[in-house]
This record gives C-alpha cells, structure tokens and sequence, in this order.
C-alpha cells in the first residue's frame, strides 16, 4: 500500500509537471515565430555538442533503471555502481549545460536581449533546475546506500526517484527536438 | 435530538485549552492531522474572508455616491485588486480544501490523508503565500493590477512598484499548495478507501473533490508558467508579455485565463458536492441520478479546460475563435443543469426539513441559477461585446462565486460543525442569518446586472452623476452592509454555539455516509470500527438491514 | 443624453439589443422553471414538524434524457442565433478606416487620415452612413465602448483592431474605456457626436486647419508663452513649432465639449484649473503640475479657449 501511495502521487506530480513545461514550450514556440531581430537558435545553438550531452542524459536513464533492477535483486554494490554512474551522468550534463549557457553569455545572449534569449533560458533553466533536483535526490540515496542501510522505505523513495528522472529526461528529449533540432531546420 | 445521549467526545479541537496555551499552539503548529490542519485552513480561510469583506466595504462605500472622495483611485484599485486575489486565492478554493481535507477521510473510513506532512505543508504554503501578498501593502504599496494582472499593464513600465512582484510570488506560493493539496486528495481518494467503498460508491462530495483536484493539477501549471514569466519579465528585463520585440499581450490572456477559467469551477465543483451531500440528508431522499451526478462533473471539468477564451471576446480574436468559445462555453450549461435537475428531483417526493443548511442549499439552485444564466448570456458572443468589463460581470461572477460556492459553503459549515466541534450552531441564529444574507446578497448584486447595462464599467473608483446611477449604486452598497451584519451574526453563531451549542452526538441529522459513524469531534484516527461498505449509503443499510440500498443495486 | 444599452442608436447596437432581450427571455423562461420547482417542492414536500421516511428514488433514465437534451436544443438555438448576430454587426474592416482612435493613459487621440484632422477624446461621426473605426493604443490595453452604438473593442498595443458604426440620428452618445487600463481608467471617458453629412464635413474641415494665428492681448502672450513652457514636449498645436503627441492635440481645444477625457466641462474656470494643478482634478494624469505662475495661467487660458 504504501509503495503505491508514493509512486501514485509521484506520477501525477510529473503529469503536472508535464502541463507545466507545455506551457513553457508553447511559449518557445510561440516566440520563435515572432522574433524580430537578434539571435536565434540557429544562430547561436550548437546542436552537435548538446547532441552528445543529450545522449549521456538518455543514458543516465538506462543506468538507474539497471540500478533500480540491481537493488530489486539485492544486489547492493552493483546498485551503488549504477548508482553513481548515473549520478555522473547527471552531473555532465549539467556542466554541459554550464558549459552552453557561459559560452553564450559571452556573446551577449541572455533571458533579456531578446525573446530567444527570454524563451530559452526559461525553458532549459527550468529543465536544469529539474535535473539538479533530481541529482540531489539521487545523491541523497547513493550516501545512504553507502552509509546505512537500504530498507524497504527508501527502496520505494528510490522507485520514485527513478520515475522522476525519466521524466526529467523525457521532457529533455523533447526540449532537444524542439529548441535544438528545431534549429537544423 | 435531545435523546441522544452525551457521548465522550474529544475535547474540542480549538487552540484555546486555558493555562497549557503555549502547548496548545504549538500543537497546532506542529499538526499533521487531517481534521487539525482543516480547522487552520478554515480559520485562516474566514480571517481572510473578513479581510476579504472589509476591502469590499471601502469599496462599497466609496462607490456609494458619484465623486466620492473616499478612497483616491491609487487606494482603490489596490483595495479591488486585493480583494478578487483576496477571495478567489486565499478564501474560496482554500476553504473547499478545508472541507475536503476534513471530509474526504472520513467519508472514506480513512484514518488520516494520505500524505500527512504534505498536507501540513500546503496549508503553510497557503498561510505563507497570503502573508507575503498582504505585505506588499507595507513593502511600498499593493499590486494594482486586477486580480488577473493583465500584461503590460502589470510589467514594470506600467507597474514600477513592487506589489505585483509580491503578488506573483505569493500566488506562487499557494499555488504550489494548492497542488500539492490536490495531489494528496487523489492519492487519498485511490488508495485509502475503506474495503467496500468502490470509486462508484464514494459520497458524491468525496468523488467532486476527486475530479476537482484533477483539475487543480492540470489547470495550476499554467498559472506557474505565467507567474513565472511575468516574473522574469519584471525582474530580468525579459520581453515575453510586453510589445516590444515581439512580445504578446495576448499571450498572457491565453496563459491566465487557460488557468482562470478551470479555476472557477475549482471553486465550485466541491461546492457542487456540499450541496449533494446536504439536500439527499435533509430531503431524507437517497440523490437522484447518483450516476449522472458524478458524470456531469466530469464533464465540466473537461469542458472547463477549453473554454478559456471566452474571457477574452472583447479582444478581437475573430469570429472563428469566438464562435467556437462561445459554442464551448454554452455546452457547460448542459452538465450543470443536469446537476440542477437532479437535486431538484431529490427534494421531489422527499421530506424536507428546513435547516439552514437546507435553507442555504435551496438559496444556492436559485441564486446559482441566475449567476448560470447570466452566464450563459455571455457565452451569446454578441451580448459580451456589450457587457464585457461592466459591473454586469461583476453580477455574475458574485452571483456564482457569492450566491454558489458561499452559500454552498455556509451549507456545510452548518452540516458539518457538529461533527468538527461536537456542537449544533444555533438554528434560530442560523435562520436569521441566511435571511440577512439572501436579502443583503440580492440587494447588493443583483442590481449590478442593471448597472452594466447601464453602461457602468467595473473597476473605476468614481462615476459620472449619470441617471439612475447613484441610485443604484447606494442600493448595491447598502446591500453590502447588510450582508456584513449577516457576516457578524455568522460569526456569533460560532461564539454563542461554540459554548452553549446543544451537543450533536454522533449523528445529529440522521446523515447516511461513514463520517457520521464516528464521534463528533472524531477521534485522532477517526474510527474505532469502520462500518461495511456495500453501497453509498453505508449508515442507512445499518439502520434498515429490512431494505437496505445495495438490494436495489447501489 | 443616454448612456445605456437599453436605447440602441446604431443598427449594429440594435442587433445586440435584440439578441439580449430574446436571450433574457429564454433565461427568464428557465429560471422560473427552476425557482418554481424549488419552492413547490418546498410547499409540497417541506415538513416542519415530524416526518415520515419517504421512499427511495435512485433515478430515471428517460428523466436525465429529457433535462440534458431539451436544453441542448434551446442552446442550439442560441448558437445559431449567435452566429447570424455577431456576422451582421461586427462584418470584416474597410481598407482604410474613417477615423483611427488610440488609447492612451488615460485620454483618447483621435485621427481623420483622409483629412489629416486631428482632436481628442470626441469622435465625429455622420449619421446614417457607415463609418470604421480603427482601435489601437499607445501603451497598455484600453478599450472602445460607447453602448448606445454597439460591440466594444480591446485597444491592444501592438494591433489594429476594427468596429463599424452608423449612427441613426444627431446627438451625443458618450462613451468609456472599459478595459482596466490604471489609475485613471475611471476617467478615460469620451463622447461621440453624431451629425448630419454636411454639418460633419464642415467640422472635418475646419478641424483639419492650422490653428488660428491672429490673436490679441492675453491669447497673444499665452500663445508666446506656451512655446517657452515645456507644454510644447508634450502637446501639438497644428501651425505653430508646437508637435509633440504625448498628450492631446490642442489645435481647436476650444471647440470640444469637455476637458481631460470627459473629467470637466470645457470652460475657462475649468482649464485654469487644469493647468493649476492636473493631479489634483484627476489623481495620477500623465500631465505634470509644472507650477506655472498665475499670470501664466491666465495667459494660456484665454490662448487655449480662443482655439475654436
Ligand atoms: C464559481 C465560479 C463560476 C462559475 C460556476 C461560472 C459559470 C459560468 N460562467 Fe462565469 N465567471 C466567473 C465565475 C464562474 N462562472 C468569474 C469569477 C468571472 C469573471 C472573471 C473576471 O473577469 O474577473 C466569470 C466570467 C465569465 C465570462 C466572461 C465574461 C466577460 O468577462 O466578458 C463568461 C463568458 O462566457 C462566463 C461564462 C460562464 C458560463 C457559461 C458558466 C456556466 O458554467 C453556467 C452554467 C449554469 C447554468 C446555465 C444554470 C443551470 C442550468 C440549467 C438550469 C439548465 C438549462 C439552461 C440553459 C438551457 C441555458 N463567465
Ligand atoms: C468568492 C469570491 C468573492 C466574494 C465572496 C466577494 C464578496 C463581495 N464582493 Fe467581490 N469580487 C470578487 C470576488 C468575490 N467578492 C472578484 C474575483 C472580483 C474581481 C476583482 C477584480 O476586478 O480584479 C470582485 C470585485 C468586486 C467588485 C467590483 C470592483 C470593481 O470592479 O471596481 C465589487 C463592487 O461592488 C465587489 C463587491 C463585493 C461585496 C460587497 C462582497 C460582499 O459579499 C462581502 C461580504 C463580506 C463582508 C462584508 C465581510 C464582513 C465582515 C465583517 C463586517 C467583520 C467585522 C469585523 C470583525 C469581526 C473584526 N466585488
Ligand atoms: C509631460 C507631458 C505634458 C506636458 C509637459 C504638458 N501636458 Fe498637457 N496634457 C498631457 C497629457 C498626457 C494630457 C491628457 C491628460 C488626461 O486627460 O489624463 C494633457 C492634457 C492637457 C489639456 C486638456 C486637453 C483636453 O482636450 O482634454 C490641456 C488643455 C493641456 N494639457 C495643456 C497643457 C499646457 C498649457 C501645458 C504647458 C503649460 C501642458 N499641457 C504641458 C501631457 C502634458
Ligand atoms: Cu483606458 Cu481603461
Ligand atoms: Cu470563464
């Protein structure tokens, strides 16, 4: 019972979530066909490099579901491994997305010069903030996997946990598509 | 009544125990349990009620008469402004979810929510977010942009004081509560109900508040999205809602209203459920058509997501989009009326007893109707084009807002405070104070729908003497003060009864679901023994095993 | 004068009127149907003293069906009705519009692009002919209603809106903003004055002139004064160095009724008053106090009133 309380509302949370980032994509959208002058996606976004990076997240996604597979079979280190793999994973994307956002700070692409800048780093800062989250809960279990005990209490937070983090990346696939091979075209 | 023996109730769950008042306090502060945390919200929700009222007042008074030089046009348009955030914010919706919170376990035969320390932590997000937007007044001025802050109106060129940033954030806040409130009530509903109880077995109120919480988190993230953009906007010099650029305007209507529209059926649906609560108990009639009550509501839930644009007919979008808008919009009153009907054919055949919750509950199918009504004239786009903007939509959304959900709410409050306090209120005070309310309501609003007509605009501090005009406008503020006087003898009941109150014992209107199966107020995990569950009306089967409802399928 | 949209004036205003007194009347029919249910089921039913059980009624199919499609159908009448209304008074805009009026905080400019006539906060418009009217604004949303004469119009920064209007007969027909546009929104009021073809034409003329140049004693001193005063950043006086469009054309200001959007009636008292001290007539205008000395005042009022 009590795992299906905290996966249920953990699911419609992200439901909610979902209608949130649609908002914020409509927007990006919106905004895309009214810009009048300034930069844009084509002509600020590498979509090559944040290809790779995209890749590393959609892998994080594979990795904590083998960690989630590893702790159902109790197996306890390789779950701390694939833990922290998928840990790292996280982490380099958001230091990819560090990287992105410093480069284009330096060419004066920012949330007010215009209404990619605006749109843009609203919708990906909120994403990261996500995936920071997500990356916080995430550690939060890897110290307690290596310190203490897993019981059956943080096992159904970790089923959670993971329901979140596929989320946070589905919705990145999306934003990819959207903002970034929306920009090829 | 009076046979029913006293029973050992808990002590009444009021933050006033005498020497141990720091405990007492700070056991409420520390409340986690579900009947704990409703009474604060409902507390908290009345204070602002109040606050709420008083706001209406100076405005009353300063509309009284033309050229009044009461309140200069500053002060009012914080004081309307804070007083539609004020009462669709901080009153309405979190006093439905003071209900639910209460209600939904109990009808349920659950012991707490599911989520106890979430549901702490929405009703401060509540408290908090009220606070901070309350601040704004000391922190340099009030926002003054309406209470849907239409762009650019409330972007800083426009709005360069701070009180609208206190507003975005402290509507932040509770909205985030208010999700959070929601998705507990779900996770409630689905997982915590009494072996027995199927979804199509839950009292109506437990299935509205279901649908409505869905609502809540489909509808909430858009307001989200739009606070934080308008955030962005004043605080980082973003461009998404002012012209310049590229920016839309327009945007911010789509955004606000896709939230504001669901939002007021947010603060109806549960009310819709109080009222079929209350009318089956005091007709001593099962509801008629359980089935096609719990669908309407599904209905207009899903309807409510794609009728946004009707708030926005003045603007020009083409008869394309007002067509369609128009054409959503009146579809709702198809649901609705199938839920009028059917409480309608509850009382038919039934033995009424005139309680002034029933008396509220019949107040609210007149004075709903009529806010419907005028409602569904909007919907006849050309008749918008008139009326948009005017104090004819100040009727309405009073007429549904004050003359619904309120008197649905007062319906509950005099249903359900035996079983929060232990205590009957007054029905000799209750009966005057739903006659204040039903004359001093009609008196203040209905007018209004003349006034709009007449070609007075909503929100000017002043008016023209044009004819008729401060007539009608002394009219509608007298009404106002009558309806403050019945707020006072509202509160009285409370006192007096509080006290001297006639103990309610376990089941004081011989109502049929699980929270009457307890004592009155319910202990800390609510029952000692759940009854069986085989149909909607758990308690009438025990009462009857001779007839009981799940013979006839229900 | 009438204000209200009970006296339509205009066939567009007449078309609405009419959709809303059949659509009251539906309601009307509707609400008493369902106040008389409650009160006969209360005088039926109500039981004050002690009561018996009633039977149980869980539902009727054949019921539900007739109380969710009959008000269908009244709805589809609705909508058809909807539809054939909103076509015949709100048809698709001219090409060029007659006049092109932008909101501002909180004063109505108002343009004639074919004559290059421009005033504020009056529109003039002649009776029987169909006239078009571009709505836009200037900085925040405002909106164009005058409710005798038909739909209002959002002026929405950054879009050309439209609305046609014929008048029926002379007279004046006053209008408001009626968008929550700040605070004076209140006092964003205007007039529309309908005339007869010619009595228009002739006004149009003289409106579109240069301001009048031969003046004598004070006119003639506060018209040198108001081109030393900063009233020139912000006004315009077709004819003189004065341009700005920051605040109303005062080219004939003294030909039009009333003062800062209806808040005063257009006499000298009046706009000394005004130039005295604008926040104190009208809380929050746009117009500074620019603490002018008596003698200025008296100067550029007898100036601004000679401005027929
Ligand atoms: C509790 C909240 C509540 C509820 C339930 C409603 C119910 C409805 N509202 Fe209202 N509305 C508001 C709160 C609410 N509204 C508020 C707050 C505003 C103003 C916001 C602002 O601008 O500040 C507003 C504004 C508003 C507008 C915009 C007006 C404007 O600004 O120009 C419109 C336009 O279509 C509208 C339509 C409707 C309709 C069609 C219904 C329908 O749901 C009504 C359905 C009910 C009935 C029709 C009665 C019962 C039915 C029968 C008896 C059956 C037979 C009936 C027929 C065949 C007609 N509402
Ligand atoms: C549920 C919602 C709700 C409720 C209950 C009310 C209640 C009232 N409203 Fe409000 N109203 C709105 C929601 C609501 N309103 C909204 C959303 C708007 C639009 C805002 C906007 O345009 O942005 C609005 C706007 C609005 C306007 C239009 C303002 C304008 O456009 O310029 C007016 C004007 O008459 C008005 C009047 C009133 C009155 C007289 C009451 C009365 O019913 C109030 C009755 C209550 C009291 C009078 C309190 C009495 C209490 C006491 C007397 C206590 C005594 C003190 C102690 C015990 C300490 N309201
Ligand atoms: C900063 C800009 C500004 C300056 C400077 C200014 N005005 Fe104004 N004026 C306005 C605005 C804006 C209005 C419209 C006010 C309103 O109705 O709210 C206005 C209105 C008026 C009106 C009323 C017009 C009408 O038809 O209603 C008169 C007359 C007037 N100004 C005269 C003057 C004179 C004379 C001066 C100089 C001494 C002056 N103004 C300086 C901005 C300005
Ligand atoms: Cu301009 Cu209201
Ligand atoms: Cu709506």
């Amino acid at each position: 019972m009590q795992m299906e309380k905290s996966k249920m509302i953990m699911a419609w949370f992200l439901a909610s979530e979902a209608a949130f980032f649609g908002f914020l994509i409509l927007a990006y959208i919106y905004y895309r066909n009214a810009i009048s002058s300034g930069p844009t996606a084509k002509s600020s976004l590498d979509p090559s490099v944040t290809a790779i990076y995209t890749v590393l997240l959609i892998a994080s996604s594979g990795t904590v579901w083998i960690a989630q597979n590893k702790l159902k079979a109790n197996r306890r280190s390789d779950f701390r491994g694939w833990l922290l793999v998928t840990v790292a994973l996280g982490a380099i994307f958001l230091v990819g997305q560090g990287l992105e956002y410093a480069r284009l700070l330096r060419h004066d692409v920012t949330i007010s010069r215009n209404l990619f800048g605006s749109s843009f780093f609203t919708l990906t800062g909120f994403h990261g903030l996500h995936v920071l989250i997500g990356l916080a809960m995430l550690t939060t279990m890897l110290g307690m996997a290596w310190f203490s005990s897993i019981g059956s209490k943080e096992w159904i937070a970790f089923e959670s946990i993971a329901l979140y983090w596929h989320f946070v990346d589905v919705v990145w696939i999306v934003i990819f598509s959207i903002i970034y091979l929306g920009a090829l075209l | 009544m009076s046979d029913i023996p006293f029973s050992p109730a808990a002590p009444l769950p009021m933050p006033v125990s005498g020497g141990r008042l720091w405990l007492g306090l700070l056991s409420w502060v520390s409340a986690v349990d579900h009947k704990q945390i409703a009474i604060l919200y409902l507390l908290t929700t009345t204070f602002f009620f109040i606050i709420g009222g008083l706001e209406a007042l100076l405005m009353r008074l300063q509309l009284a008469w033309p050229g009044l030089p009461f309140l200069d046009p500053g002060m009012y348009n914080q004081i309307f402004t804070m007083h539609g955030t004020t009462m669709v914010f901080l009153v309405v919706v979190p006093a439905l979810l003071g209900f639910a919170t209460y209600m939904v376990p109990l009808m349920i035969g659950a012991s707490d929510m599911a989520f106890p320390r979430l549901n702490a932590l929405s009703f401060w997000l509540l408290l908090f977010g009220g606070l901070l937007l309350y601040f704004s007044f000391i922190a340099g001025g009030a926002p003054a942009a309406g209470w849907f802050s239409y762009a650019p109106l409330s972007e800083k060129p426009y709005s360069s004081q701070t009180g609208l940033d206190y507003w975005a954030l402290g509507l932040l806040g509770v909205g985030v509560g208010t999700v959070a409130a929601g998705l507990n009530l779900i996770v409630t509903i689905f997982a915590l109900r009494t072996p027995g109880q199927s979804i199509r077995k839950v009292p109506l109120f437990v299935w509205m508040v279901l649908v409505n919480s869905f609502l809540i988190i489909a509808a909430l993230p858009a307001l989200n999205a739009s606070l934080v953009m308008l955030l962005i906007d004043r605080q980082l010099n973003a461009h998404f809602f002012t012209q310049l650029g590229g920016g839309s305007p327009v945007l911010w209507q789509h955004y606000f209203w896709s939230f504001g529209h669901p939002e007021v059926y947010i603060m109806v649906l549960p009310a819709f459920g109080i009222i079929s609560e209350v009318i089956p108990v005091f007709s001593r009639k099962p509801i008629f058509g359980y089935g096609f009550v719990a669908a309407s509501t599904v209905a207009i839930a899903l309807l409510s997501l794609g009728v946004w644009a009707h708030h926005m007919f003045a603007l020009g979008l083409g008869h394309a989009w007002d067509l369609a808008f128009g054409a959503s919009s009146m579809l709702i009153a198809v649901p609705t009326g199938v839920k009028i009907f059917n409480w309608i054919a509850t009382m038919w055949g039934g033995t009424i007893r005139f309680t002034t919750s029933m008396l509220f509950a019949m107040g609210f199918l007149i004075t709903f109707t009529i806010g419907g009504l005028s409602g569904v004239t909007f919907a006849v786009v050309p008749i918008d084009w008139q009326v948009t903007d005017t104090y004819y939509v100040v009727a309405h959304m009073h007429y549904v807002l004050f003359g619904g959900t309120l008197f649905a709410m007062f319906a509950g409050v005099y249903y359900w405070f035996p079983k929060m306090t232990g205590r009957l209120l007054s029905e000799p005070i209750g009966i005057l104070h739903f006659g204040l309310t039903f004359i001093g309501f009609n008196l203040t609003f209905f007018i209004q729908h003349f006034l709009g007509l007449a070609g007075m605009p909503r929100r000017v501090y002043t008016y023209p003497d044009f004819p008729w005009w401060a007539a009608m406008n002394l009219t509608s503020t007298i009404g106002a003060f009558v309806l403050g006087l019945s707020v006072l003898v509202f509160l009285a009941n409370w006192a007096v009864s509080l006290r001297n109150g006639q103990v309610a014992g376990e089941n004081p209107w011989g109502g049929w679901t699980l929270e009457w199966a307890t004592t009155s107020p319910p202990p800390v995990h609510n029952f000692d023994r759940v009854p069986p569950v085989r149909s909607r009306r758990p308690l009438w089967d025990l009462a009857h095993p001779e007839n009981p409802d799940w013979r006839h399928g229900q | 004068m009438q204000i209200s949209t009970f006296d339509p004036q205009s066939p567009q205003a007449h078309g609405i009127a009419s959709l809303f007194v059949f659509t009251l009347a539906v309601c009307a029919v509707i609400f008493i149907l369902v106040t008389g249910l409650v009160f006969y089921c209360a005088y039926r039913y109500g039981s004050w003293s002690q009561y018996v059980e009633p039977p149980a009624n869980f539902g009727n199919q054949k019921l539900e069906i007739t109380w969710t499609v009959i008000p269908l159908l009244i709805l589809l009448v609705l909508f058809g009705l909807t539809w054939t209304t909103m076509s015949a008074v709100d048809p698709p805009p001219a090409s060029q519009p007659d006049v092109v009026i932008t909101g501002r905080q909180w004063w109505w400019d108002v343009e004639y692009p074919r004559s290059g006539a421009v005033t504020a906060n009056e529109v003039h418009l002649p009776v029987g002919r169909n006239f078009s009217i571009r709505v836009q604004s200037g900085d925040v949303i405002h909106d164009f209603w005058v409710p005798q004469l038909g739909r209002k119009m959002d002026a929405v920064p950054g879009l050309q809106r439209h609305i046609w209007i014929n008048v029926d007969q002379p007279g004046t027909y006053l209008g408001a903003c009626a968008e929550y546009c700040g605070a004076q929104h209140a006092w964003m009021r205007f007039r529309v004055i309908g005339d007869p073809i010619e009595k228009f034409d002739s006004w149009q003329k003289h409106e579109a002139e240069p301001a009048r140049s031969s003046l004598g004693g004070q006119a003639e001193l506060g018209a040198q004064r108001f081109q030393e005063l900063t009233c020139v950043n912000c006004h315009a006086i077709r004819g003189t160095g004065a341009k700005e469009h920051i605040g109303p054309d005062l080219t004939h200001m003294a030909s039009r009724k009333m003062l800062a959007a209806e808040r005063l009636t257009n006499t000298p008292e009046h706009l000394s008053k005004w130039l005295k001290n604008p926040g104190a007539v009208k809380p929050g205008t746009k117009m500074p106090n620019l603490q002018l000395a008596e003698a200025d005042i008296t100067s550029l009022t007898a100036y601004l009133e000679s401005l027929q």
